[in-house]
């Protein structure tokens, strides 16, 4: 029996469509058409064909910033990845109190990212930053200058990783802790009875049941870190000198800063294929996992 | 045995000190806020406060209207999150319940939109809310808002409507029901748990928003994100301050997202923990 007929569907749709319709679909278009022209800052427009794509690729375009944004989502997830399933064995045990450590560390979960970008800057800052000052303390370092996080280019990326692992390592845990708490616990009991040790309960055990969280957690992540914004834009805007550039920065300092918008249309609609195709894929062999193997 | 008993005090003891360790940022702010503002930029730092002072909130209080900035972040997080919540249940809805193929290219589509970058469409919105007339108001950022977020309910939602059987709305259609009574009257008010949960999430993403606002509003609909940002540019002096800002714009969702991590947990394993 057929519930929703296609008008029901539909009628249902339209309210919603319509705002994403305008806020959303339109712009979008707005894009691809802009990304076809030159447009000056009193808005006169020439037709320039496929320029904008060319000019992107070239090396005064978006290549720096490609691999930032790649360094960027390769450190940054990673890194939460290894945590958080670390994290996640650490938190499944039940003990007393075990609950409220695991809400404690869940709280940065809905922190803006500007705050976690202005908390980092903070505490980044070299001379009085509290992280060098520990540093220092500890023996790492000689002297509070000896690493500039937000100034130097070969640290600026690292540190908006840091603060970006700060904030979503417990995404990761908590989405790897709900994979593993929905395993079979019996397949465990019965791997502890052949005698299967620690090590070996979490490789050939959880690590294969928990995959398909792991790779939808992962997916998600992917494409939040590309998209990164807040983060970055409160601690380096970006800088110096570009080191810590990714593409949404340089999409965004083109269309506000520079009015560049008939190259920062023609970056987005590239932006935006890379992402939505890396989803697609993603999700089609996680639908199918027959077709995978 | 022992061991294993020693391998779990072990493993207490570790979480507890990763717990402390990932607390350290907050704990820092939260002393930072308290401290008079010149011993927020003293060299050598120091983490604790050597004298107590409320100094910081007075200067955040001097240098932005705390007060507007945040009714407006409010008002706009809960204005765009009702009409996100409402619209995009009800459309996800007639998404999940249709069998047409033509329900299986809107799922596709809301997810594509689910993944366009904010910061690269802002500037078409910009010009359409100035061509509407509607900058710096409050209602250009709800609509704004909830456009955004509508993507993320749909696809919220629609993992939800999965696990209620259909034989409910059956039910209700031999009874005469309408869809859209089915839906207000049966099949809503048993999915409360799921909106709660999009609820949740869309006020938070709503709250935390810093770039829609930053373009889109200059004095009367500011919000919190884009006041505390003003700190960005000034001087080292305002870093006191805006740990103030911080920790009072902050202090609200950590509460509220330790009452409601019921909520959130489900909301971000949706769809992918089968359960």
């Amino acid at each position: 029996m057929r519930l929703i007929s296609k008008k029901t569907l539909l009628l249902f749709f339209l309210p919603g469509a319509v705002f994403m319709g305008i806020f959303l679909v339109y712009p979008i278009f707005k894009m691809v058409i802009d990304s076809f022209y030159q447009i000056g800052i009193t808005g006169n427009r020439t037709f320039i064909g496929f320029e904008n794509y060319m000019k992107a690729f070239t090396a005064s375009g978006c290549l720096k910033q490609l691999k930032n944004t790649l360094l960027y989502i390769v450190i940054a997830v990673s890194i939460e990845t290894v945590m958080g399933f670390l994290a996640a064995l650490l938190f499944e045990l039940d003990y007393k109190g075990s609950k409220l450590i695991r809400s404690l560390m869940m709280t940065p979960l809905m922190i803006a990212p500007l705050v976690a970008g202005l908390i980092w800057k903070l505490m980044l800052s070299s001379s009085f930053g509290i992280v060098n000052e520990l540093l220092v303390r500890i023996g790492i370092l000689s002297s509070a200058n000896d690493i500039l996080w937000l100034a130097d280019p070969k640290w600026s990326l690292l540190a908006c990783c840091i603060a970006d692992i700060w904030l979503t390592t417990p995404y990761m845990m908590m989405m790897i802790l709900a994979g593993l708490q929905g395993l079979d616990s019996g397949l465990i009991e019965a791997a502890r009875i052949d005698g299967a040790n620690t090590i070996q309960e979490i490789f050939y055990i959880k690590l294969p049941g928990i995959k398909p969280v792991l790779l939808t957690a992962l997916s998600v992540r992917i494409v939040d870190a590309a998209k990164t914004f807040d983060i970055i834009w409160a601690m380096t805007e970006g800088g110096p000198n570009s080191s810590s550039e990714t593409i949404s920065i340089l999409i965004y300092k083109n269309l506000v800063k520079y009015n560049n918008t008939g190259y920062a249309s023609a970056m987005a609609v590239l932006f935006i294929i890379v992402l939505v195709a890396f989803t697609l894929i993603f999700m089609q062999s996680l639908w199918n996992p027959k077709k995978k193997d | 045995m022992k061991i294993k008993k020693q391998g779990k005090k072990l493993a207490i003891l570790v979480s507890v000190i990763l717990t402390l360790f990932w607390l350290f940022p907050y704990v820092y702010v939260i002393c930072c806020s308290f401290k008079p503002g010149a011993e927020v930029i003293a060299i050598p730092p120091s983490f604790f406060p050597k004298t107590f002072s409320v100094e910081n909130f007075t200067g955040l209080f001097d240098r932005m209207d705390v007060v507007s900035y945040l009714i407006n972040s409010l008002v706009t997080a809960l204005g765009s999150t009702v009409i996100a919540v409402a619209l995009g249940s009800l459309a996800a809805y007639a998404i999940q319940r249709s069998g047409a193929k033509l329900s299986i290219f809107l799922v596709v589509m809301i997810l594509c939109l689910k993944m366009i970058p904010t910061s690269s469409i802002v500037v078409p919105i910009y010009e359409v809310i100035c061509d509407m007339g509607l900058y710096d108001t409050r209602i250009a950022l709800i609509i704004v808002y909830a456009a955004i977020n509508m993507p993320f309910v749909m696809w919220t939602m629609l993992s939800f409507y999965e696990g209620v059987p259909t034989t409910l709305d059956e039910a209700a259609y031999m009874d005469g029901a309408s869809s859209i009574d089915t839906f207000c009257k049966v099949i809503f008010p048993i999915c409360m748990p799921g909106v709660a949960t999009a609820f949740i999430f869309t006020l938070f993403l709503a709250w935390n928003d810093f770039l829609v606002s930053l373009l889109l509003t200059s004095v009367n609909a500011k919000t919190f994100t884009v006041g505390l940002a003003g700190f960005l540019s000034a001087y080292n002096l305002d870093l006191g301050p805006m740990c103030a800002g911080a920790f009072l714009f902050s202090f609200p969702v950590m509460v509220l997202s330790v009452a409601a991590q019921k909520y959130i947990v489900r909301g971000m394993t949706a769809g992918a923990v089968k359960g």
